[in-house]
Order: C-alpha cells, then sequence, then structure tokens
C-alpha cells in the first residue's frame, strides 16, 4: 500500500509538524464538533471530575433544527486534552478544530474562584484562534439550603455567590453547581451550549460558502506554508487548487453541521477537481472525507466502543462484531443520499488517501489515523484481512514520536487486533507496546504497566496462568511462551512483585519443562533459587490489585517423580479379614447381570486405582518415591510430605538431597488417624525456594500415574511381637512363608522330646482379644500334631494382652519316627514290593498242604511299614535321608483386638520351627517266638544304635542293656499275645463291610498292639538325652501273626498222652507206636465250617529244604486229615491217629486246621476264607 | 531462496520448524505466529465462499520490510509457511507455490512412516536435510 515515492514530495522536516497523533479517532470524528473538557484549579477531586466528564459525555449527538426547519444531527466530540499544535491542522480537516470549551473547577474562596476564573480565561487564550465558545463548571461550596430545581442559573448563581463573585473580567458563561446535588439542568446547559457552537459554525459555514470560489485564498496544510512562497498564486493550476482545497473545506463543514448530502457532493466536487491538478495531500483529505461522510451514512450506528476496564477481565475469544447486514434504514439512507459511496469503495477511497498521504513524510500522523480510521470501518464492515492490512501499514509509518505514543500505537494496534480476532497479532502488539515501557530509550520506565501489559498477552500466545489448564491444552509455541513467560518474570521482579515473579518462573519450569534445553532447564532453576530467595513461593492463589487471579504453581519436575508406590505393610503386620462364612452367591461363579451399576461400580474402582492392600488406623503407611533430580547440581528438597484426602492422615515431613542425574529412593510416611478409605493424591516438596503440591493428576502424561491412589484404611490392630526359647535358626527353607517374624531350631534325636516356650508380647497399642495357634507344616494333620503339641485353653485363658504385656505359650515337640529299619528285605525271595502288600493273601494263595516256603520268610524278616498310612509321610522321608532328617513347621499366630477386631480383621504372624531329626536307634530285624506260656510270646528284635555314643535301652521296665554305638544288638521281649477281644470287636464292626481287608485290619490290630506294649526308652548318657522308640508300624506275616494273637482255636496235642509243650521235643525210638491226640476248641463266638484238620510229617535239613515225602519213613494210622463241616463255638473236637517212624532222624508234626476259600456263602467269614492255622511251635520228635 | 519453512498443524501449535540461520529462528517464531492469523481469516472466508478445494496455497500472507510471507494449507488444514527474504525479488510466484508442493509431498512422505505420532512435533533428520534442500533450492 505504501507507496514507493514515500517521501519523494515530502519536504524538509523543519516545518512545524502534527506531533500529536489521536489514535482513537473513528472517522465519524470528522463530523463531530470537538470540545474540550477541563479540570481546573486543585480543589476537585479527579473522580468528580471524570464523574461529571461521562455525563457530559453522554451528550454526543444534538437534533437542532435550523432556519430552514430542517433537523440536523449534530455530533459532539469530547476530549480532555488537545494539544494546541493539532489545531493547526483545522484548515485542512475542519474536525480538528477545538470548538468548544468546558471547564470544571471548584472553589470554597473568592481568592479560589478568582484563580479558577483566570486559568479559564489563559485556556480560552490558548484556542483562541479556533474557540467559538466556553462555559465553565463551577463548584461552589456545599451549603445546606440546595439551589431551587426550577431557579435560572443567574438565580442559583445569586444564591451561591452572595459571597463571591466571578471576576469583571471573566467573560464565560459560568454555571454554579453543587457537588453533591443532581444538577439536574446540566444537560440542559450543555445542550444550550452546542446550540450556540452550532450556530456559530453554520454561521461560518454559510460565510464560506457565499464566498467566491474564484476568489478564495489558498488554505495550507501546516508545513505547507514555505512550499507555496514565490510561487505564482494566479496560475491556473492555483486556482484551481484554491477552489479544489474551499470546496474540500466547505466539505468539511458541511459534515459538521450535519449536512451530509452537501459534503458528499463537495468532496466529490473536491476530488476531482484535486485530482486534476496533482494535490496528492489534499486529494487524500477529500477522499478521506468522502469516505467517513458515506460511512455515517451507511453505519450511522459505529459507536466509539466503551473503553472498558482492561485489567478486570479479558475477554477470551474473538469479540468480533456479528456481520451486520444493513438495516433497511441505512439502505433507505444510501438511496436518499447522492454520492454515497458503496461500501467497498470506502475502503477502496481510504486505501488510496493513505497513498496520497505516504507521499508527505509530514502528513505520517493523519495518515495513521486515517489508517486507523479505515481500519476501524473495515472491523465495522467485518472485512478482518483489510483491517489487517490498514493496520500492518500503521506500524511502517515512520514517525518521530515520544516513547509514550508508540506505546499507545501499539495498544490501539493490539486493540483493534483483537477486534478483528488475531489474538495472535494482538499479543505481538501488546508484548512490543509491554518492551517499549521499559526500553531503555524510554525516560521512564513503567515496569507495572509493562507486566500488566505482558499478562494481556497470554492469551494470544496460547498460555494460560493456571497450570492445570496448560497441561490440558499443550499447543502453542513453546519458544515463544518460554520467552514471554520470561520477560513477564523480569517485568514481576521489576515491578517489585517477588512473590509474582516466583511464581511465574514456577510456572515456566512446570509447565514448558519439556521444551527446555538443559542448559536452560539449569540457568532457569538457578534464577528461580534466587527469585524464591526474596520471596517464597507456595502454592496459594496470588491476587492481583488489579483483581487477577494467579493460580498456583508447582514444580512437578524438579525433582522428577519416577515412581510413586503406597506400599503394603510387612507382611506379618498385614491385616487380613477373620475368615467368615462365604456368602451365597448362588450356583453361578460369573453372570453378566449386574444389578444397580455394578459393573460401572467395578470399572470405576479401576480407575480409582484402588490399592488391593489395606493400611491400619495409627501405624505408620508408606509410600515409595524415586525421584530423580533433572539438575547438574545437588539439590535439597525439604518438607516433603503426601498430599491425601479422605481421612484424616498424619504426614511426617521428609529432607532429602538429591545428587544429579542419580534416581534416589524417599520413603514419605505418615499416620493415617481414622479409619475409612485414603486417597493419596501426590506429595508436597519445598524445593528451590519453592514450596509446590505435586498432584499426581497433574503429573505429565509421560509417568502415567493415575490421578490418585485409594487406600483402605482398617481400625487400630494390636502388633505381637514373639520371642522363642530356642535358638534362631541359621536359614529359612523352601517352605517360607512372608509372615515369618522369627525363628527356632533344636536338634532331637528320634523318640526325643523337648518343649519351647513362646513368649508373645503385645506392643502395640489396643489389647489382643483374639488369639488363634496353630501349625503348619507339610506333614500329615495326625503326624503333625504328634511332633507338635500345646495347650490351647492354657492359651486362651491368658486372653486379653493387654498393650506392653506378654504371656507365653509351652510348645511341646516331639521327634517322631520310625524305628522299624527300612529298606532291609532279609530274604531275596520276597520282592519288595510284596512287603508292603497284604501278606495274608498271599499266604492264603497257597495251596493248603502244600509247602510252606514262607515259613522261611518268616524266620525273621523286617519290612517296610507300608500300611502305616501315618508313618508313609516319614518313611518317604527317611528313605530319602537315612541318616538325619529335619522338619521344617510353623507356628502360625492369629490375633486381633478392639476396632480391628469388631471390623473382622486380624493379623497372622508366624515362628518358624526347624526340628533336625537324629536317627537314635533302629530295630532292623524282628521275629516273634512262641514262649513258654501260650499268652504270651516274644518279640525278638535286632536293635541298632545309629548314635556315636553308647545308649542304655530299658526294654522292659525290669530289663536294661548297653548299646555302644553303631553296634546293635538282639533283645527278646515277652509280649502278651493280643486277646482275641481286641480282634473280635474289630470282627464285629467290620463284619458288614469289606471282607478282603479284615486280614489288614488284623494285622494293623495286632501291630498296635505291639506298639502299645512294648517301649524302648533309650538313653544316651553322654548327652544326657533320652526318648522313647516305638514299633509303630510293625509289620506281621500270617505266620507271625497266629504267634501273636490268640488262635480262635484253642489246641490241645496230646503226645502218648503227655501234654506237648512248646520248645520241647519228643523223643522215641524207630519202630515205636506215637499216639497222637489232639483237640480243637472254637473259642470265638461263631461257628467255623469247613474245616479241614491235618496232620503231617516232614523233615526239616536246616539247609533251606524240607522234605515232606515221608512214604518211607514212617507210617500213620488213622486219618491225617479230617474235615469238619462245622465248628459250633466252645465246642471241642478230637482227633486221633498213630503213627510209626521207621527210620531214626528228626521229624516234625505240623498239625493245621484249614478253612477252605470256597465256603464265603457260610456266615463265617469273620474268619479269613482259606486261612490256616497251625499249632505252634510243631512238635519234633527225634527218632533214636 | 526462502530463509525460514515451518509446519503448524491443525491445532496451530508447530510440527516443525527451521531457519537457515539458527539466530534468527525466535523473530521468524513471532513471525509466522502472527501470520497464522491471517491464515485462519483466509480459511474462515474461503470457507464461506466455498472455493475451490483443490486450490491449497494462499499467496503472500503479508509482507515486511525485510521479509515476505507465504501460506500454503492442506485440505486436513496443515499449515506450511514459508519465509522469504523480501530483497531477492527473482524469486516468482510459480517458484513458492512449487516449493510449497515439494515441502507437501515430503511431509506427506514423513507422515507415511508408520513410526511417526500423527500430531506430534517432527523431528525426522532427512526430512530436516530435505526441507534445507527445497530451501535453498538445490532439489
Amino acid at each position: 500500500m505504501r507507496s514507493s515515492v514515500s517521501y519523494i514530495l515530502s519536504s524538509s522536516t523543519s516545518e512545524p509538524n502534527m506531533s500529536h497523533p489521536d489514535y482513537e479517532q473513528y472517522s465519524h470524528d470528522h463530523a463531530a464538533l470537538l470540545v474540550l473538557v477541563r479540570h481546573i484549579g486543585s480543589q476537585l477531586n479527579p473522580n468528580t471530575f471524570l464523574k461529571f466528564f461521562d455525563r457530559i459525555s453522554k451528550v454526543s449527538k444534538v437534533k437542532i433544527t435550523d432556519s430552514t426547519g430542517q433537523v440536523r444531527s449534530i455530533l459532539i466530540r469530547y476530549v480532555k486534552a488537545y494539544p494546541v499544535e493539532n489545531n493547526d491542522w483545522g484548515d485542512f480537516q475542519t474536525h480538528r478544530r477545538l470548538l468548544g470549551l468546558i471547564s470544571l473547577g471548584k472553589y470554597d474562596s473568592q481568592q479560589e474562584l478568582n484563580e479558577v476564573c483566570r486559568v479559564h480565561e489563559s485556556l480560552k487564550v490558548k484556542y483562541n484562534t479556533t474557540l467559538f465558545d466556553s462555559t465553565c463548571i463551577l463548584f461552589g461550596l456545599t451549603k445546606e439550603t440546595t439551589p431551587e430545581p426550577e431557579g435560572s442559573i443567574d438565580s442559583t448563581s445569586e444564591t451561591t455567590l452572595e459571597t463571591f463573585t466571578t471576576p469583571s473580567n471573566f467573560k464565560t458563561r459560568a454555571l454554579f453547581y453543587d457537588e453533591t446535588s443532581p444538577c439536574v439542568d446540566l444537560e440542559t446547559q450543555l445542550n444550550e451550549f452546542i446550540n450556540s457552537l452550532f450556530w456559530v459554525l453554520e454561521s461560518k459555514r454559510l460565510e464560506r460558502s457565499r464566498e467566491k470560489l474564484e476568489r478564495v485564498s489558498l488554505l495550507l496544510a501546516p508545513f505547507e506554508k514555505k512550499d507555496f512562497v514565490g510561487l505564482d498564486m494566479e496560475s491556473r493550476n492555483n486556482k484551481k487548487r484554491c477552489t479544489g482545497r474551499m470546496t474540500k473545506h466547505l466539505g468539511d463543514l458541511c459534515l459538521q453541521a450535519g449536512l451530509l448530502a452537501e459534503s458528499l457532493a463537495y468532496y466529490t466536487q473536491a476530488a476531482e477537481t484535486l485530482k486534476s491538478v496533482n494535490d496528492w495531500l489534499w486529494l487524500g483529505a477529500a477522499y478521506e472525507g468522502l469516505s467517513a461522510a458515506s460511512a455515517l451514512v451507511l453505519y450511522p450506528e459505529m459507536q466509539r466502543h466503551v473503553p472498558l476496564q482492561r485489567n478486570a477481565s479479558l475477554q477470551e475469544g474473538s469479540p468480533r462484531k456479528s456481520s451486520q447486514t444493513p438495516s433497511i434504514s441505512t439502505v433507505a439512507n444510501r438511496k436518499l443520499v447522492a454520492n454515497t459511496l458503496a461500501p467497498e469503495d470506502i475502503s477502496k477511497r481510504y486505501r488510496e488517501a493513505i497513498i496520497h498521504y505516504s507521499k508527505y513524510q509530514n502528513a505520517g500522523i493523519i495518515e495513521t489515523e486515517a489508517s486507523f480510521k479505515a481500519a476501524r470501518i473495515a472491523v465495522e464492515q467485518n472485512h478482518a484481512l483489510q483491517a489487517a492490512s490498514f493496520l500492518q501499514n500503521v506500524v511502517y509509518i515512520n514517525l518521530a514520536l515520544s516513547e509514550q505514543e508508540k506505546i499507545q500505537r501499539f495498544e490501539t494496534l493490539a486493540d483493534l487486533y483483537t477486534q478483528i480476532g488475531f489474538q495472535r497479532k494482538a499479543a505481538l502488539c501488546l508484548r512490543l507496546a509491554a518492551t517499549r515501557y521499559v526500553s531503555p530509550q524510554n525516560p521512564a520506565p513503567n515496569w507495572s504497566r509493562c507486566y500488566t501489559l505482558m499478562l494481556q498477552c497470554l492469551p494470544g500466545h496460547h498460555l494460560s496462568l493456571d497450570p492445570v489448564e496448560m497441561r490440558a491444552s499443550n499447543q502453542g509455541w513453546p519458544a515463544l511462551q518460554i520467552q514471554l513467560l520470561q520477560e513477564l518474570v523480569v517485568a514481576a521482579r521489576r515491578t517489585g512483585h517477588s512473590a509474582l515473579a516466583t511464581r511465574h518462573m514456577t510456572f515456566l519450569l512446570q509447565t514448558m519443562w519439556p521444551h527446555l534445553s538443559p542448559t536452560e532447564q539449569k540457568e532457569l532453576a538457578v534464577q528461580l533459587q534466587s527469585l524464591s530467595a526474596q520471596c517464597e513461593g507456595s502454592p496459594v492463589p496470588l491476587v492481583l490489585d488489579s483483581g487477577l487471579v494467579v493460580p498456583p504453581a508447582n514444580l512437578t519436575d524438579i525433582p522428577i517423580c519416577a515412581a510413586f508406590t503406597p506400599k503394603d505393610l510387612q507382611p506379618h503386620l498385614r491385616p487380613r479379614r477373620i475368615e467368615s462364612l462365604k456368602e451365597d452367591i448362588g450356583p453361578f461363579l460369573f453372570t453378566p447381570i449386574h444389578f444397580g451399576g455394578g459393573s460401572l461400580e467395578r470399572k470405576q474402582n479401576k480407575e480409582n486405582s484402588k490399592m488391593d492392600f489395606l493400611w491400619v488406623e495409627n501405624e505408620v503407611c508408606e509410600v515409595h518415591l524415586k525421584l530423580v533430580n533433572p539438575l547438574p547440581f545437588e539439590q535439597k528438597v525439604s518438607n516433603m510430605r503426601l498430599l491425601t484426602a479422605g481421612v484424616v492422615f498424619e504426614s511426617v515431613p521428609e529432607t532429602v538431597v538429591l545428587p544429579p542425574d542419580v534416581p534416589t529412593s524417599v520413603t514419605l510416611s505418615g499416620w493415617a488417624r481414622e479409619s475409612g478409605e485414603l486417597e493419596l493424591s501426590g506429595y508436597s516438596t519445598h524445593a528451590l525456594g519453592v514450596k509446590s503440591n505435586c498432584r499426581l493428576r497433574h503429573m505429565p502424561p509421560t509417568s502415567n500415574f493415575p490421578p490418585f491412589y485409594k487406600v483402605e484404611v482398617v481400625p487400630s490392630l494390636p502388633i505381637l511381637q514373639v520371642t522363642t526359647s530356642l535358638p534362631q535358626s541359621a536359614s529359612f527353607s523352601n517352605f517360607h512363608d512372608d509372615n515369618i517374624v522369627t525363628s527356632a531350631s533344636i536338634s532331637l534325636y528320634h523318640g526325643e522330646s523337648a518343649h519351647c516356650t513362646v513368649t508373645l508380647t503385645n506392643t502395640g497399642q489396643v489389647p489382643i482379644e483374639m488369639l488363634e495357634v496353630e501349625v503348619n507344616s507339610i506333614l500329615d494333620p495326625c503326624l503333625q500334631n504328634q511332633v507338635f503339641k500345646w495347650d490351647n485353653d492354657e492359651v486362651q485363658q491368658q486372653l486379653p494382652i493387654q498393650p506392653n504385656e506378654s504371656i507365653t505359650v509351652t510348645l511341646y515337640l516331639h521327634a517322631v519316627a520310625n524305628f522299624l529299619a527300612p529298606n532291609m528285605p532279609v530274604s531275596p525271595s520276597i520282592p519288595h514290593e510284596m512287603s508292603s502288600g497284604v501278606f495274608s493273601s498271599m499266604s492264603a494263595s497257597l495251596p493248603p498242604g502244600s509247602s510252606l516256603p514262607s515259613r522261611f520268610n518268616s524266620s525273621f524278616r523286617s519290612s517296610n511299614s507300608g500300611q502305616s498310612s501315618i508313618a508313609g509321610g516319614l518313611t518317604a522321608l527317611f528313605q530319602q535321608q537315612p541318616t538325619s532328617s529335619s522338619i521344617e513347621g510353623q507356628l502360625r499366630l492369629r490375633y486381633s483386638g478392639s476396632a480391628g477386631l469388631e471390623a473382622d480383621y486380624c493379623r497372622i504372624c508366624s515362628v518358624f520351627f526347624m526340628i533336625e531329626m537324629m536317627p537314635s536307634l533302629h530295630v532292623t530285624n524282628w521275629d516273634v517266638l512262641p514262649a513258654e506260656t501260650s499268652t504270651q510270646f516274644y518279640l525278638v528284635l535286632d536293635v541298632a544304635n545309629l548314635t556315636s555314643h553308647e545308649m542304655e535301652l530299658q526294654y522292659t521296665p525290669t530289663k536294661t542293656m548297653l548299646i555302644e554305638g553303631q553296634e546293635s544288638c538282639r533283645v527278646p521281649i515277652p509280649v502278651d499275645r493280643c486277646p482275641l477281644s481286641k480282634l473280635s470287636g474289630l470282627y464285629e464292626e467290620e463284619s458288614k463291610e469289606f471282607d478282603g481287608k479284615s486280614n489288614v485290619d488284623v494285622n494293623e490290630i495286632c501291630s498296635e498292639h505291639i506298639t502299645d506294649l512294648v517301649n524302648l526308652r533309650w538313653s544316651v548318657l553322654s548327652t544326657d538325652s533320652e526318648g522313647v522308640a516305638s514299633l509303630k508300624g510293625i509289620s506281621l506275616t500270617s505266620s507271625m501273626l497266629d504267634i501273636v494273637r490268640m488262635s480262635p482255636l484253642d489246641w490241645e496235642v496230646k503226645v502218648n498222652g503227655g501234654v506237648v509243650k512248646a520248645q520241647e521235643e519228643v523223643t522215641c525210638e524207630a519202630g515205636d507206636c506215637l499216639e497222637l491226640e489232639m483237640s480243637i476248641e472254637n473259642s470265638l463266638e461263631e461257628a467255623i465250617n469247613q474245616l479241614t484238620l491235618s496232620v503231617q510229617f516232614y523233615q526239616d535239613y536246616e539247609n533251606g529244604t524240607t522234605n515232606y515225602k515221608m512214604e518211607t519213613r514212617l507210617a500213620m494210622a488213622g486219618a491225617p486229615k479230617k474235615t469238619l463241616p462245622s465248628l459250633e463255638p466252645k465246642v471241642k473236637i478230637n482227633h486221633e491217629c498213630n503213627v510209626i517212624f521207621f527210620m531214626p532222624g528228626l521229624y516234625k508234626l505240623d498239625i493245621q486246621c484249614c478253612a477252605p476259600e470256597s465256603n464265603i456263602d457260610s456266615g463265617a467269614n469273620l474268619v479269613q476264607m482259606g486261612h490256616v492255622w497251625r499249632f505252634t511251635p510243631s512238635i519234633s520228635i527225634h527218632v533214636l | 531462496m526462502a530463509v525460514c519453512v515451518a509446519i503448524i498443524g491443525k491445532d496451530n501449535s508447530p510440527k516443525f520448524f527451521t531457519a537457515l540461520n539458527p539466530d534468527e529462528e525466535l523473530n521468524y517464531q513471532y513471525k509466522v505466529l502472527s501470520s497464522l492469523d491471517i491464515v485462519e481469516e483466509k480459511l474462515g472466508v474461503g470457507a464461506k465462499s466455498g472455493s475451490d478445494l483443490r486450490e491449497l496455497y494462499l499467496g503472500m500472507l503479508y509482507s515486511l520490510e525485510t521479509h515476505k510471507i507465504y501460506g500454503y494449507v492442506t485440505n486436513t488444514k496443515i499449515k506450511f509457511i514459508i519465509i522469504v527474504d523480501s530483497t531477492n525479488m527473482a524469486l516468482r510466484d510459480n517458484e513458492i507455490r512449487s516449493m510449497f508442493r515439494k515441502i507437501h509431498s515430503e511431509y506427506a512422505d514423513t507422515v507415511c512412516n508408520p513410526f511417526y505420532i500423527p500430531g506430534e512435533p517432527i523431528s525426522s533428520k532427512p526430512f530436516d536435510v530435505n526441507i534445507k534442500n527445497i530451501m535453498t533450492g538445490t532439489v
């Protein structure tokens, strides 16, 4: 737009220059009468003046009926100051002439009244050249009697000026008012004043219009005076120039006098004339006038917008005017008034005018003002781009302006840019204005204005002072934002607002952190440190004088929080639910149907990131933080606390010193003082002299923190401290529980017992009212009960445990072991797996009467006690570690008390027990022998001392034996035979159940019988330990069983009439006839059916072979077999036979009763089918 | 040729910014930022008049004493801004246009990179080199 020929036509700069631009001008002001309203004298309160100025300003449009009866609409513009120099441009554009003067003053004495009058008069002199009329509003003393409202001016002045009168040389109309009175007639007076102005103007206009256009003198702009010196004024060109200028002048006057149509005509005419003589300056003026007049026609409502208090509220968004469609009246106006420009032409004309003005350096201010006026019209027309180009032009105009005026220029530009919605441009202008306020050229730097303007340009850079908002809408230009914020900090500091400076710097560091380079980060941090040294930053909103609230900013990145994890309590302190019966939730584990928004609730919980553990009231709760100091120097962060919501929480302040760039773990702790839900929302710091509340929800999104953590706090619970009388174990083993608080270890020989005193101390604040003791181990429950024993009643009696009191619980430990040697089958003929099988079934499978290899096997067998399910676990243990083994167990204590108990919470702690079990003695082999009496039998044991010490073994109440370490010896123990009553009881119980098992049970019963009766008491003399070995789980073959238990058949065998005793040998000679007499009595309660009694001789060669083929060596008279269909209880049956031996030798007689397997259907299933009862021991006959 | 190229996202935050003279970058940023007002205005007006959608070139946004600023907007409202030294009279409108087209295709190539997260500032080094080449006219 700016012409390239600018300055070409301009004259030297020494010319008088209009140096005071009026940026506030509207094009409508071309039509206004300029009135100066001045505050004179020192008495008048400035606020009162402003109040009256506003009131006067309201009279900005007056309708006056002229002499022809036409109603003229007169505009008035009131200004508070007007430089006289600008008055000089009155010829160029008449609206620059000051036409009226209103001065306001106050007096309370004659002297002051005189002074006020004098000032008024001097003002009149100052603007003498252009002034049409003046008036003076005087405020007198406040009097009791208020002037009569209907009283004329004179009467008013008379009443108040009884003592004071205006000086005689005071020629002005004076209006006397009481300051506090409503001054009802002020508007009327003003109207009258304006009327007088109008009439003077009208007369001038008429005077001018009557002048002959050919004769008029040349009108000059102030700087043109020299240009025309010596020129031929009579030339045709100059004549035309005079005419043109005068026509334009008339246009101006008509416009002011409210004659739009006439003015338009004049302007059009002037433009044509001036164009022909290349009078650019005045042509520009004519165009401008034309545009202004047209604008007045088209947009009569265009208003100077009320200068609102800017600081109070910065409107967000574009205050752009809504596109107004020209109302019907304006369209009508346009039709009525000829020569009106079309809306688009107004801008075009303005543009031309500005180009013409730009050719003159001295017309710079005119050009600037024209640009602003044009921009305002463009705004009115809603042509933002046009307005922008006009405004852009303003910047290029090089004017020798004072700093203050330059600032004003930028402020006005910013204002207009804001109006067209160019926020960024407005921000730029505001920032420039702000820097101008404090530029080195500015003689009077004003930091506070600078700060205010800086604040105003924040929205244009997408900056908001609220860090939360900034985080949310992370957009804008970081580089520029950083610079702006830095400038803001400087401005705030220079203004003297240290608090604000600290706040802004904190804000800068918080929001711009990711965009700062490491060096910038460091520099800014150092700056912040020095700023905060003057005024410490704290997280409270700051309120400026203007009412603007600066929200708190927090250093969320210094230090950087890399992790924030609420910590669960230590395992043994964790509250657990006291198990209650599970509520019946129906047969479905999962249902897609949720009632009452249950599903929503669940989702919410996930989002709320509720922790799955509990904290306890009045106990230390911890949150682990991992902090990284991003700055290259060591940094001290003090007063770190947790920020919480929900229940009352007492946080412990922490201070850490963070080395650069190394993650540091910090634990923040505190106590919840209530039970309920605790919300952990972040932490507070005091770093770099700034107190910050770093809330997780405001953390940078990269750190992925939930907005807060929720932890349930349960009512207070007691704390139990546990000690034992045993030494601690060196190591916990594989089976590890978090709850373990202490451990105890002991070494026991198998069979040894010990006790352990467990001391429980309540170290908490509340009494323990509930205590449950139990032992956990991998052992079978019943075995475990043998190893660990305690008295639960004793425990319960000692409750409750008051705080700081203790109780003791005695735990009895016993090294249970299987003393029967495992894995040592003597006979290879019996496979090992058979040993764990059912022995009797094996023997039953042998056909009765056939050879019985099992007899050998039974001679001295040892067997794994596979039948014993009790010892099974231990056996397995032994098989792995035959020498020594260990048992691990946990004494688990569940306790609770007070409020925690009511809320169904308890704590669990456990003591780890490690019992090392060393082998003491072992029964490697065992056998049974019939004793001399039939009520007893001998249990013969091979006992091995597995210790390395001498051991005393007491195997019967009266007999003891010493065994050397690692040696074994054989002991016979007389044991009562297992009475039938024991067995029969079993039979009766199990008779209706499963038949096949009964033999096992017989075995078991016999085994138990032995176990009960035999106790091997041992004591190791050197270690002073003693214990009892039991034969639990001893297994017996069926032949052994026959010896162990009382036979159901009572035998009586007589040889040659004499009763055979056990272990006795019968001697006879070959050829002698031996008379065998035997009787059997059923001592059972039931009959035995199909019993076969058989008598058989054989020879035992003592080398493992037996010879049953006796046909050649002896002969039997009588039946060797006898079948008894039924043997009723208590019935005795006799059988007799004779035998003759042919050859001498050692013979044995085997007498046995056999119940065949086939008669299952008979009722005698109590007795094993197919079982064989032998008369034991077999009778030896020595034949000589 | 061009002294500065800027790519601005649809939310008017910078996606890429490069200047031949790094010291001037901040100044250019101010210029580009204030030119966005005009771009927005032009887009708003354009939408009203329903002008040719295929014309992405906005022309000169405004000229300063030392620089001229040109704009170009893709259909996805990504703005390309070029700052040209006003003393460089040799540069014609057509050359500016072709420069914009080259930048556009370069931009499209970069955005096609599956590792580029849409909306993030572009930090690709080859892209920077290519744009610099376009600016200096070596391509």
